[in-house]
């Protein structure tokens, strides 16, 4: 049962869809531990570092298809269909086809929380192909957690411009991603 | 990368995604703007045109764009990864069942031989030329709006997208179509309309893969 301190999901997207950063941090950090889980029952095959790669697969994707969430709609029944897509396009590229049932999901136990072990290899390797800016910018924000602002000031860009870069950069990976899958 | 390390580069990305509701209304009536000027330009409107609009042949025009009404909200349910989307599948099944119980009450009135005679004509080929031709336009700026989507089925969103630019292929040919028997439109029509069906399903799914 969810209490007002603990906000539902759907709130917390409906905050980081008005902006709200902190709100959608925290619910990419609630969500990972399930869609960990459900990539590793459905997918265990490709061991922890190949599941890991699922899994960002997985956030990259709502990340950029948040918007065909419907702000009245339950959040999980979507993330379960994102999932499922991206789990058996995984299984796609590496030759194989499993037939994934949505509704088994509820019953798949989230991954035991706590520090994500794996660094997963396929995301470092498409970052390396962006153009060296847009490199530079997702690797200071995300690994060395600096903010746009800081970003901006050591890159001589205002931190509009690193946002926009940012947002480009993270369309490019999705997009080179799906490359090395065809 | 750590997953950890990639939630703090998304959730730095505030732009808002492109919404697929927002890019049809930008691209959908521009495209079908566009068709509307060609058919203008290098078809001519059909000299009797007012007459006919206030003649039972405005079901040439009504009926395609009532298609593509229920295609374009089809096409917006199919977009979303999780819906099932039953009620507008069956509006959906409901309208072509309409079409094709005119088409069979025509057969019955008029006859195989009426039927063959109403289609025996140039403007066949015409018409086949033209409301494909006059659909393209429409179809790359809902392939380009779903393209924002995630649709669950990729080939489906496909066909929902021919049928939303054949309904409006067709509803612009109308106005110029010079052939008002419903057993040549509603053939041939809905040939065309099932050849741009066709065209999406194939185009579907590597062009709307996400």
């Amino acid at each position: 049962m969810t209490t007002s301190a603990e906000p539902s999901w759907e709130e917390l997207m409906r905050a980081a869809n008005c902006g709200d950063q902190r709100a959608y941090a925290r619910l990419l950090q609630a969500i990972t531990p399930v869609v960990r889980g459900i990539v590793r029952a459905r997918g265990g095959a490709l061991g922890p570092e190949g599941c890991e790669d699922v899994v960002q697969d997985v956030l990259l994707t709502i990340h950029l298809k948040r918007q065909t969430w419907r702000q009245d709609a339950p959040f999980r029944p979507w993330l379960y269909a994102v999932t499922r897509h991206k789990v058996v396009d995984a299984f796609r590229a590496r030759g194989r086809r499993i037939d994934l049932p949505v509704d088994d999901f509820t019953d798949v136990l989230a991954a035991p929380a706590g520090p994500d072990p794996f660094e997963a290899q396929d995301m470092n390797r498409v970052i390396s192909e962006l153009d060296p800016r847009a490199a530079q910018i997702v690797r200071a924000i995300g690994i060395d957690g600096d903010s746009a602002a800081d970003t901006g000031a050591r890159l001589g860009m205002t931190e509009g411009a690193v946002r926009v870069a940012l947002h480009r950069a993270l369309k490019s990976l999705a997009q080179l991603r799906e490359r090395m899958i065809e | 990368m750590k997953t950890d390390d990639l939630i703090a580069a998304l959730s730095a990305d505030v732009t808002p995604p492109p919404g697929i509701g927002a890019r049809l209304a930008r691209a959908l009536p521009a495209a079908s703007l566009v068709s509307l000027v060609a058919l203008l330009g290098f078809w001519h409107m059909r000299p009797d045109l007012v007459q006919a609009l206030a003649s039972p042949a405005l079901l040439k025009t009504v009926m395609p764009l009532i298609l593509a009404g229920i295609a374009l909200w089809l096409a917006q349910g199919i977009a979303r990864p999780e819906a099932r989307n039953r009620a507008r599948w069956a509006v959906a099944l409901v309208v072509i069942g309409g079409a094709l119980a005119m088409l069979v009450q025509g057969l019955i009135v008029g006859g195989f031989g009426g039927l063959l005679m109403a289609l025996d004509t140039p403007n066949l080929i015409t018409c086949f030329l033209s409301i494909p031709v006059l659909s393209s336009l429409p179809l790359a700026a809902t392939f380009w709006a779903l393209k924002a989507g995630a649709p669950a089925n990729t080939r489906l969103a496909g066909m929902a997208a021919g049928l939303l630019a054949g309904g409006i292929g067709a509803a612009v040919y109308s106005l110029h179509c010079p052939e008002d028997s419903v057993l040549f439109f509603l053939p041939a029509y809905g040939m065309n309309i099932l050849i741009m069906v066709a065209l999406g399903a194939a185009l579907g799914p590597r062009q709307l893969r996400w």
